[in-house]
């Protein structure tokens, strides 16, 4: 009798228990049967027979109704019963993922798909999620990195107080011509220690200016207010928050849709995400280049103070460098070359009064 | 069969695991994963999962019978959608007074424990060997413990206290895992973690120096100015993440090595991993480097490598018949499928 046949060979397991014992599956009148020699140890029509899908070569499992199981490694023979002999098209996902040179499509599939969310996805997600953010996480933020900077790194200003006064006088002229206006934004001289000569924005509006900062222009106070033009201008675009959900969102999409990347890929994605965070992109520098030469105009002041600041930081590092491609801030020589054409530009639209 | 037809042999028998699966086989599984993620919008990523996961645990073979993962795609998507369905509360909440978001995060802190549990019981009971489920029964008490308060000692001491960590840790997993109706049980001795915290911690030391010295050598140079600030800034970063990464990697692994051979199932039968520490951190950087020159292509020879290489350092020391064993999970039948929800974040693996 054909039926008899045997699909085929395995172990039968009795239900919940690790003793197994070496069968056969065979076909039995409108379902299956599991049998060892002679006896038969499990029968069920088909239907209520759960069949485990079929990935890669992994063993095979058929659970019967009474909660027996028939393990085994030819996969084949259970695919090619069911297609003949029920129609059933089996293991369609399995068919996709066989070794064949269509996977090469898939592969290109998926790297321009890559691109395009990373194009297209990713910009529109970092946007939503900055229309939903309420104002106080950035406040939070900004108030939590302050602090811990000021734990670790920065220390109180050394300068003299006319000094300061001078500053924050300049900088309230630059506030107002900002979006922000003059209540948007707070001033905080710091001496930064190990970090040198710099500014920063943090999201809340905070503007920290290193001591080194000030002593590097040297008195040319309105070189200083370019450079917080420059932060005002990462304030009024959101660049800090931008940045951060830019770089959550990239590692988010990278682990959902690659599923496993392995821990140490894991590891360097999240924490290096978090790094990435704090820096801002090339195009976001270039943004606050442009929105200081505008608010320094606005106020009233030397529109290309911030070219004067990158000559001077020129001479002092040694920067000659062209753009590269590594790194995210543009060289130096570059941004003067800009910041002074823009001047230019708004120049030549509207001659200022 | 070995195990159970010949007629019990008190003798001891001493098997390593292996892994059949090969590179080619899982690279079409994962890219068509992916691919299937991709078209339907992150939906399939939960299926997408299970099939990753039940290649690995089909390919990972311990006397001759292999491993397998139960759990279904619908259920790892609904404990996906509960996870996100709390973010969207949670945030929402925070718009209408920032005082809720602050509780709620202050509760899922707190609630990290829990999950932690919830998490390791849910990985136990869908994974299945010989058609015996396993299980977990630590409780949530147990995992602030072996956790939180094992991280906080850990960071607290500068690390000096971290096989203390370790040994409540591995002592809350190995203890609470049963494998049908046996538990599994480990006798940590605390000389042991320290020979194994002894490697890294001269590593941390070393690599201090080293980095300390660079520093030195390269800020005389830049002058601490900006531009010169955010070279040295985007690059040591990376390279510290890196060396301590390997580090800790290290350290993990001597820990396994130990937890693992001072484990015992059914108070009788001896486990063992002996992964040489440097080979394994080798085997683990050359993989993300061939994965992040191929853009990904490769990962999936690297996680094959990977498993191939664990596998084969892990083994069990049978002493006499292991005898039928019976699962306490399936008896009970769909009153825990209540319980099936997988806790995203927090897979823990054995």
């Amino acid at each position: 009798m054909a039926s008899e046949e045997s699909i085929a060979v395995g172990e039968w397991y009795q239900p919940n228990s690790s003793r197994s014992i070496p069968a056969r599956l065979r076909e039995d009148g409108d379902g299956l049967a599991v049998a060892a020699g002679d006896s038969i140890l499990a029968m069920a029509v088909w239907e209520k027979i759960e069949v485990s899908p079929r990935v890669g070569s992994i063993p095979r499992r058929l659970t019967f109704p009474d909660g027996s199981v028939f393990e085994t490694r030819d996969n084949d023979g259970i695919d090619v019963w069911l297609r003949q002999h029920k129609g059933v098209r089996t293991g369609f996902i399995h068919g996709l993922e066989a070794f064949r040179p269509r996977l090469v499509a898939f592969a290109v599939a998926v790297i321009l798909f890559a691109g395009l969310i990373y194009r297209f996805a990713v910009p529109a997600l970092v946007e939503v999620a900055v229309l939903v953010t309420p104002s106080f996480v950035p406040e939070m933020i900004g108030s939590g990195v302050l602090a811990s900077l000021d734990r670790t790194v920065l220390s109180p200003s050394h300068l003299p107080e006319e000094k300061k006064q001078a500053i924050e006088a300049g900088f309230e002229r630059l506030a107002a011509v900002s979006e922000g206006g003059k209540g948007g934004y707070k001033l905080e001289f710091r001496d930064g220690g190990p970090i040198g000569p710099n500014a920063f924005a943090l999201p809340d509006g905070s503007l920290i200016v290193t001591d080194d900062l000030v002593k590097l222009a040297d008195g040319d106070q309105e070189m200083v207010l370019s450079v917080l033009g420059h932060e005002i201008g990462h304030v009024e675009h959101q660049h800090s928050l931008r940045q951060l959900y830019r770089s959550a969102g990239i590692v988010g999409l990278t682990l959902l849709i690659a599923g496993d990347v392995g821990s140490a890929v894991q590891d360097i994605l999240t924490q290096g995400g978090a790094i990435l965070a704090l820096s801002y992109s090339r195009d976001a520098e270039a943004e606050a280049d442009r929105r200081s030469v505008e608010i320094m105009r606005a106020a009233g002041y030397d529109a290309t103070a911030l070219a004067r600041f990158f000559t001077r930081l020129e001479a002092v590092t040694g920067d000659h460098s062209e753009t590269s491609m590594l790194s995210t801030h543009p060289g130096t020589p570059a941004r003067r070359q800009d910041v002074i054409d823009y001047a230019h530009e708004l120049e030549s639209r509207t001659p200022a009064k | 069969m070995a195990l159970v037809d010949t007629p019990s042999m008190a003798a001891e028998r001493f098997e390593r695991a292996s892994f059949n699966g090969s590179a080619t086989e899982y690279f079409g599984i994962w890219i068509v994963n992916i691919l299937l993620t991709i078209l339907t919008l992150g939906i399939y990523s939960a299926w997408a999962k299970v099939r990753r996961k039940r290649y690995f645990y089909g390919n990972t073979v311990l006397l001759d019978r292999a491993f397998e993962y139960h759990a279904k795609g619908s259920q790892i998507f609904i404990g996906r959608l509960i996870v996100i369905g709390a973010l969207v509360v949670i945030n929402v909440l925070g718009v209408i007074h920032p005082l809720f978001s602050l509780v709620s995060w202050l509760a899922i802190v707190i609630g990290l424990p829990w999950l932690i549990r919830r998490s390791l019981r849910f990985n136990a009971r869908v994974t299945s060997y010989r058609n015996v489920r396993f299980d977990f029964v630590g409780s949530t008490g147990g995992a602030f413990v072996a956790v939180t308060l094992g991280g906080m000692v850990a960071f607290l001491s500068l690390g000096f206290l971290a096989p203390l960590a370790s040994r409540w840790l591995w002592r809350y997993m190995l203890n609470n895992l049963r494998y049908g109706d046996r538990a599994f049980s480990v006798n940590l001795r605390l000389g042991a973690l320290y020979r194994a915290w002894l490697l890294p911690a001269l590593m941390f030391v070393l690599g201090g120096i080293i980095f300390v010295a660079l520093f030195m050598l390269v800020s005389p140079q830049v002058g601490g100015a900006v531009t010169g600030l955010n070279v040295v800034m985007s690059f040591f970063p990376f390279l510290l993440l890196l060396v301590y990464g390997l580090i800790g990697l290290v350290y993990r692994t001597g820990v396994r090595n130990v937890a693992l051979s001072a484990a015992l199932l059914d108070g009788r039968h001896e486990l063992l991993s002996d992964i040489p520490r440097l080979q394994y951190a080798w085997i683990i950087i050359s993989n993300v480097l061939v994965t992040i020159l191929t853009c990904g292509l490769m990962r999936p020879w690297a996680a094959v490598r990977t498993a191939r290489f664990t596998n084969e350092h892990t083994g069990i020391r049978t002493h006499g018949d292991l005898g039928e064993i019976f699962s306490e999970i399936e008896a009970s039948g769909s009153a825990i499928s209540a319980e099936y929800i997988d806790m995203e974040g927090f897979d823990f693996g054995f």
